[in-house]
């Protein structure tokens, strides 16, 4: 899998192209709108991460370049403006996503994962850890082959903790994945503990292992015990 | 007070006591020169009385002056002798009227015995000059007063006029708009400059603020990129297996200081945007039915805070509102409907075709209910709020046509949302 990140800013760029890097994508980073314009037209990309203000160019324009030279590639946005119309016109041009900064890495990993899941395989695929399986397409989740019943949020945990294995997930990036930017964190934070600790029970009663560790009170890992 | 009537008012005042002083004096002046006159002739007609009673050594009172002319009378030796003017009325003989008079008494020894000899003069003549002199001389001042003050007010009318168009046009002046201040050349020079300088303030008002509003989005805009910087960092901190309890808990500080600042900017920057009108696209929006779905939406959080909803008789509140304002504006008011919510509390919506309240149990305010809606006023110290959302709930109504109020009673916080009304 081969991501491109186009970001002038360079400490976010290398944060971003490390993550991809841990996850075991091949990243490549460009920080110039001259620069992206030549990489796409020379190598193809599974998924581009595009910053609409560049030095030297606008993010819109490269995109449009991009969806003309090979129309499977992802497109999410990084943008530091939280505009509606920016939104849209991403959309209509093409973009698959758009994330207003400052964005959490987690958040931007399982939405390129997302992203290339339904590109490549229109959704069909299995998400598998150990004796985990998720199906996205029927929502459903089996543990040791039995399906096991988890609510709508506990899901949504569920496949936020699969798109970033061993990776230690901050408690609002989880509430802000859950229920969007606007929620109030004093609550939620509440709301996220009950959520992991329900999908831990239901995960165990079906005979799993526990997965999920918390990590000094800053939030929680999901990965080999 | 205009400045005209003003000026008009001191004038006339002045002109008055003036005209009024003039008056005065010149009646005196006419009056001085009438005795004077009067006096010098009684003087004259002693001499003459004098020269008669030298020639004939006695009076008679038949031969010399008619009625009411002359007095002899005979007085002891002991009175004072001291001649004088005095003024005198004295009755007509024939229709019985009195008469002004000036009399003149002298004493002059008449065969051996002192006489006291009043002389008169009949003043009736030289009154009515005077006050004929005194009705024309009042005719002409009033006259004069009237066509000096029609002068001047229309003089000072015209004088004044450029500044008075300039006075309009500054008012009419808006800053956010566009179009510069436009002001004629009047030909007085004082006001030639004042234009000019006032053109030149308005010039850089609209440059300031146009920069200014540039500043505070570009400002927002450049903070969300080391915000963005700063999280990424951390998060690829936390990442490391060699961290510390303690260490841990630092990182996290500095993570949710560092997201308190994105939700401050955030909040900053869209108050920025509502005030400069940089949403334009209104649309027709039911704001009961957005608040019944946003509360659909929160209903996990209202549940974990065990917090009961009420919707009753909910008419639709229609009204024009960019849509992503409309956002904004339901989401700030369920959150701080929930967020000063006690556990087990209510929040309860109701609304008319020309009204809506949002109402919700929480503990009583501390601040001042008039201040609630400022920025960064934050009621209960909750440290994630950053104490916008009601600055941006007004913000919000204030520029698009409505109002909102706000008003405790027996712990029910309730804010009223209404169209306001037409101002002619």
């Amino acid at each position: 899998m081969k991501v491109l990140v186009v970001e002038d800013e360079k400490g976010l760029a290398e944060s971003i192209s490390d993550y991809m890097n841990k996850e075991g994508y091949i990243c490549e980073t460009a920080a110039t709108f001259r620069e992206a314009d030549e990489r796409i037209y020379l190598y193809d990309y599974d998924c581009v991460i595009v910053d609409l203000t560049l030095p030297d160019g606008n993010g819109f324009q490269l995109i449009e370049t991009l969806k003309k030279l090979l129309a499977t590639t992802g497109v999410i946005i990084i943008s530091a403006r939280n505009a509606l119309e920016d939104k849209i016109r991403g959309l209509e041009i093409g973009s698959d996503d758009y994330l207003t900064k400052p964005f959490h890495l987690s958040e931007l990993n399982a939405r390129v994962k997302s992203l290339i899941r339904r590109r490549n395989f229109g959704g069909h695929t299995e998400i598998r850890f150990r004796e985990i399986r998720v199906n996205p397409s029927s929502r459903k989740v089996y543990v040791n082959g039995q399906l096991t019943v988890i609510s709508r949020k506990e899901y949504d945990l569920l496949l936020y903790f699969l798109s970033n294995i061993d990776v230690v997930l901050t408690k609002v990036s989880i509430a802000e994945h859950l229920w969007g930017d606007n929620i109030d964190s004093a609550d939620s934070l509440d709301m996220v503990y009950s959520h992991i600790k329900n999908l831990r029970r239901k995960l165990l009663e079906k005979g799993g292992s526990d997965y999920v560790r918390s990590v000094y009170g800053i939030g929680y890992k999901f990965g080999e015990p | 007070m205009k400045l005209l009537a003003k000026t008009n008012q001191i004038y006339l005042a002045f002109s008055l006591v003036i005209y009024l002083f003039a008056g005065l004096a010149f009646y005196q002046v006419v009056r001085i020169m009438i005795y004077r006159e009067v006096e010098s002739r009684l003087r004259v007609e002693r001499l003459d009385f004098e020269a008669y009673i030298r020639l004939h050594k006695v009076w008679s009172d038949s031969t010399y002056f008619v009625e009411n002319k002359i007095d002899v009378d005979p007085v002891g030796a002991h009175t004072p002798q001291t001649e004088s003017f005095t003024d005198t009325l004295i009755r007509n003989r024939y229709d019985n009227e009195l008469m002004p008079f000036r009399q003149f008494t002298f004493y002059v020894p008449i065969q051996g015995i002192t006489h006291r000899v009043s002389i008169r003069k009949s003043l009736i003549q030289s009154y009515q000059l005077m006050e004929v002199i005194t009705a024309t001389m009042a005719a002409c001042l009033g006259l004069l007063l009237l066509g000096t003050f029609w002068f001047q007010g229309k003089l000072s009318g015209r004088l004044w006029h450029p500044f008075y168009e300039t006075l309009s046009r500054i008012k009419r002046f808006n800053l956010a708009n566009a179009t510069p201040l436009q002001l004629d050349k009047p030909e007085i020079n004082e006001f030639r400059e004042l234009n000019e300088v006032l053109r030149k303030m308005g010039d850089k008002m609209q440059q300031d603020y146009r920069s200014l509003k540039e500043f505070t989005e570009n400002a927002s805009h450049e903070i969300q990129t080391p915000l963005a910087l700063i999280n990424a960092k951390v998060e690829q901190l936390i990442q490391s297996e060699k961290l510390t309890e303690t260490q841990g808990r630092w990182i996290e500080a500095i993570y949710q200081a560092s997201r308190r600042m994105a939700r401050l900017n955030q909040g900053l920057l869209l108050l920025a945007k509502i005030e400069n009108h940089q949403f334009t696209d209104n649309q027709t929006i039911d704001l009961t039915a957005l608040l019944t779905e946003k509360l659909e939406d929160m209903d996990e959080v209202l549940q974990h805070k065990k917090i009961a909803v009420d919707i009753r008789n909910s008419e639709p509140f229609v009204v024009p509102l960019p849509a992503a304002l409309a956002e904004s504006l339901v989401t700030n008011l369920v959150n701080n409907a929930i967020k000063h919510n006690h556990p087990e509390g209510r929040v309860e919506l109701l609304s008319h075709a020309d009204k809506l309240w949002f109402s919700n149990t929480g503990s009583s305010l501390t601040t001042d209910p008039e201040r609630l809606f400022e920025r960064f006023k934050k009621e209960g110290g909750s440290p994630d709020s950053v104490g916008l959302g009601l600055a941006i709930i007004k913000e919000i109504c204030d520029n698009y046509g409505l109002q909102v109020h706000y008003q405790e009673t027996n712990s029910w916080h309730r804010f009223c949302i209404s169209p306001k009304p037409e101002t002619a």
